[in-house]
């Protein structure tokens, strides 16, 4: 082989890519927008929400409210409730006039007083995360008065409160720091880095091997002294570097989420709200060593991706054609990611890291949660590269089959 | 220059070409003249080493097809009327990419451009990016391309398909050019009247098979008849009776 000739191959089909205005904002300016977008939007978003249902005044519907403590009544309100006396509570609810409902039984504060024990109606959509954050307030200011009246009714006589709970639980988060604030979506970020290396990737790959066909060009590079093998490594190398680049600018468009929800947006938000957005992974941390790790793995994976579309629409007459033959790919991305979710439960089977594409997609997890071992990043490597040589062999044979080349 | 000796050809239960075998000479305009499906693309692309035969040999320009392959691409040009063109490149970008396969210094590309530019009238073609180009645009660029290395061998391959009339002859004139003392080209078409003006000798292949080969003067008096394409059809249907029986 021949390194000049497989570096001009590879040359004018990036500078074919880089001249399609359309590819380069699907394939780069898309995803280094929309990780961003994924890791500040949403959290941000249901922060948001979450600090103004806090802090609004909700109005619920009330039935029978002059039977409710009046202690009761100054503890919702301190939690921003107001009311409005109607009837017909769950209809209300249900058709959405109002997100929660509570109805206070005729006698409720005299059988309270009497020591009698009385219970309160409270109704919310599940499901619906307004209705039950708003629920959730009613909950604790019932609680809080009810602890109180524990606590008075114990002291009375001469007990302690503490004797209702003779054994406490105190739980201890044994997660990294990394660990700890990856959160939720965590699992979105290598999700997004093989999507878009699929995605920029094939926009070079379905380019020069049935679009080369479909112009009629491939005939006159192969009576060229260039090599068949040549042809294709330059094919591959041209594709690897776009899926790369479409992989990273999701990794800097991460990076670029991160810091920013770190350093501007965060500190806006007050306890609670910043609290969804850490669940929700708004607060990732990297280190160098990581950001290392995460971009050779993306390497590896957009290899994996870059051969096996290189030896699919090398099959294809025409465009068309082989952009059918590539639509299936996202599933492949799409149902390991679905996987990921929970790969508590798997992580620790080395035979996961064998699997390609599932391995990558793990391991990369495992990076940006900041628990990654050497032996499954041994044995992602080892499998990512073995897998490429595999599909590149198989491409490479497949270019030299004139049915291949000459499918008319 | 060109020695193809029973070169036989079968695509699963299709056979391509039987045992066909002929030589073109240093100097000589060779056409291949036979109906579609007759197996003229598939002998150039034998003898270009694009595919390969299943039983015979062929050599170019001294070269083995099967041991040398390389150094006879290096050999030839090839344009054929279905070739295109990398459409997000300009004509000169196009002719870049390839003469690198070649070996060609930046100097010696410019200067071979240069001539080809005279020579065929490249005009703006070099300098925009080849979509949007007519057939005869492209066809001209197609044609730098295969002769950019200055090849002793050019292989046309129904190069005139599909281009109007004055793209025509300005391919044709090229052809006609080009042979010298130290070149040979192979033309092959199904149209008698570019056979008779630029062909020195005729092959033609039906079936598969060459039924006849001689100069086009020698091709019509054999048939008894008073051009070329009445000619044609009589050798074909001669042999079509001889196949048959």
């Amino acid at each position: 082989m021949r390194l000049s000739f497989i570096l001009q191959v590879a040359k004018k089909e990036i500078v074919s890519t880089l001249r399609d205005r359309r590819a380069i904002v699907s394939s780069l300016l898309i995803p280094l927008l929309i990780l961003p977008f994924v890791m500040l939007g949403l959290p941000l978003l249901l922060g948001g929400l979450f600090q103004r249902e806090q802090s609004n005044v909700t109005e619920i519907a009330v039935t029978g409210l002059e039977y409710l403590p009046p202690e009761l009544k100054t503890e919702l309100e301190a939690q921003n409730i107001s009311f409005s006396e109607t009837s017909n509570l769950e209809a209300l609810v249900r058709d959405g006039e109002y997100q929660v409902a509570l109805s206070i039984p005729e006698g409720f504060n005299d059988k309270l007083e009497s020591g009698e024990k009385v219970s309160l109606t409270l109704i919310s959509k599940t499901g619906n995360l307004r209705s039950e954050l708003n629920a959730s307030k009613i909950g604790e200011a019932v609680s809080k008065f009810s602890q109180a009246i524990v606590t008075q009714r114990l002291s009375a006589a001469g007990l302690s409160a503490e004797i209702l709970e003779p054994i406490g639980v105190e739980t201890l988060d044994a997660s990294s720091d990394a660990e700890r604030s990856s959160g939720q979506l965590a699992w979105l970020i290598p999700f997004f880095i093989a999507m878009w290396t699929l995605t920029g990737g094939q926009v070079t790959a379905l380019d020069a091997t049935a679009g080369e066909k479909e112009r009629g060009t491939l005939e006159s590079l192969l009576v060229s002294p260039v090599r068949r093998v040549e042809v294709v490594v330059g094919k591959f190398l041209s594709t690897l570097t776009f899926g790369l680049s479409a992989s990273v600018m999701a990794i800097l468009g991460y990076l670029l989420g991160g810091a920013l929800l770190r350093s501007i947006f965060l500190k806006q938000l007050d306890e609670g709200a910043e609290e969804v957005v850490q669940i929700l992974g708004g607060s990732l941390q990297t280190t160098p060593l990581s950001i290392i790790l995460l971009l050779l793995s993306a390497l590896l994976l957009a290899s994996l991706i870059s051969a096996l579309l290189i030896s699919i629409t090398m099959f294809a007459r025409t465009y068309k054609e082989a952009q059918s033959y590539v639509a299936p790919l996202s599933f492949v991305m799409i149902i390991p990611a679905i996987g990921l979710q929970f790969s508590d439960f798997f992580g620790t089977n080395i035979i996961v890291y064998l699997v390609p594409i599932l391995n990558a997609l793990v391991l990369m997890d495992d990076i940006v949660k900041g628990q990654v071992a050497f032996l499954p990043l041994l044995a992602t490597w080892a499998s990512l590269i073995g897998f490429s040589v595999l599909f590149l062999d198989f491409a490479f044979r497949n270019f030299r089959r004139e049915g291949v080349i000459f499918r008319t | 220059m060109i020695t193809a000796s029973k070169l036989s050809k079968s695509f699963a239960e299709v056979k391509a070409l039987s045992e066909l075998s002929f030589q073109v000479n240093s100097g000589e305009v060779y056409g291949l003249l036979g109906p579609n499906g007759a197996g003229k693309t598939t002998t150039l692309r034998i003898l270009a080493t694009l595919i390969e035969a299943s039983s015979g040999t062929a050599s170019v320009n001294g070269f083995d097809i099967k041991k040398d392959a390389e150094e006879v691409r290096k050999s030839i040009g090839v344009v054929n009327g279905g070739m295109g063109l990398y459409d997000r490149l300009t004509g000169k970008e196009v002719l870049y990419y390839f003469a690198s396969f070649y070996g060609m210094s930046k100097a010696a590309t410019d200067k071979r451009i240069k001539e080809l530019d005279d020579l065929l009238d490249l005009g703006d073609t070099l300098s925009r990016r080849t979509t949007g180009f007519s057939t005869g645009m492209k066809q001209k660029i197609v044609i730098a391309r295969a002769v950019l290395h200055d090849p002793p061998v050019i292989f046309f391959d129904e190069a005139t398909s599909g281009l109007d009339i004055m793209a025509r002859r300005a391919v044709m004139n090229f052809v006609k050019a080009y042979p010298s003392q130290s070149r040979a080209v192979i033309y092959s078409t199904h149209v008698m009247s570019e056979v008779e003006e630029l062909c020195d000798r005729v092959g033609i292949i039906y079936k598969g098979k060459l039924i006849a080969e001689d100069k086009v003067e020698a091709l019509i008096e054999q048939s008894g008849e008073r051009n070329l394409e009445n000619a044609f059809f009589k050798l074909i249907e001669r042999s079509g009776s001889e196949m048959h029986t």
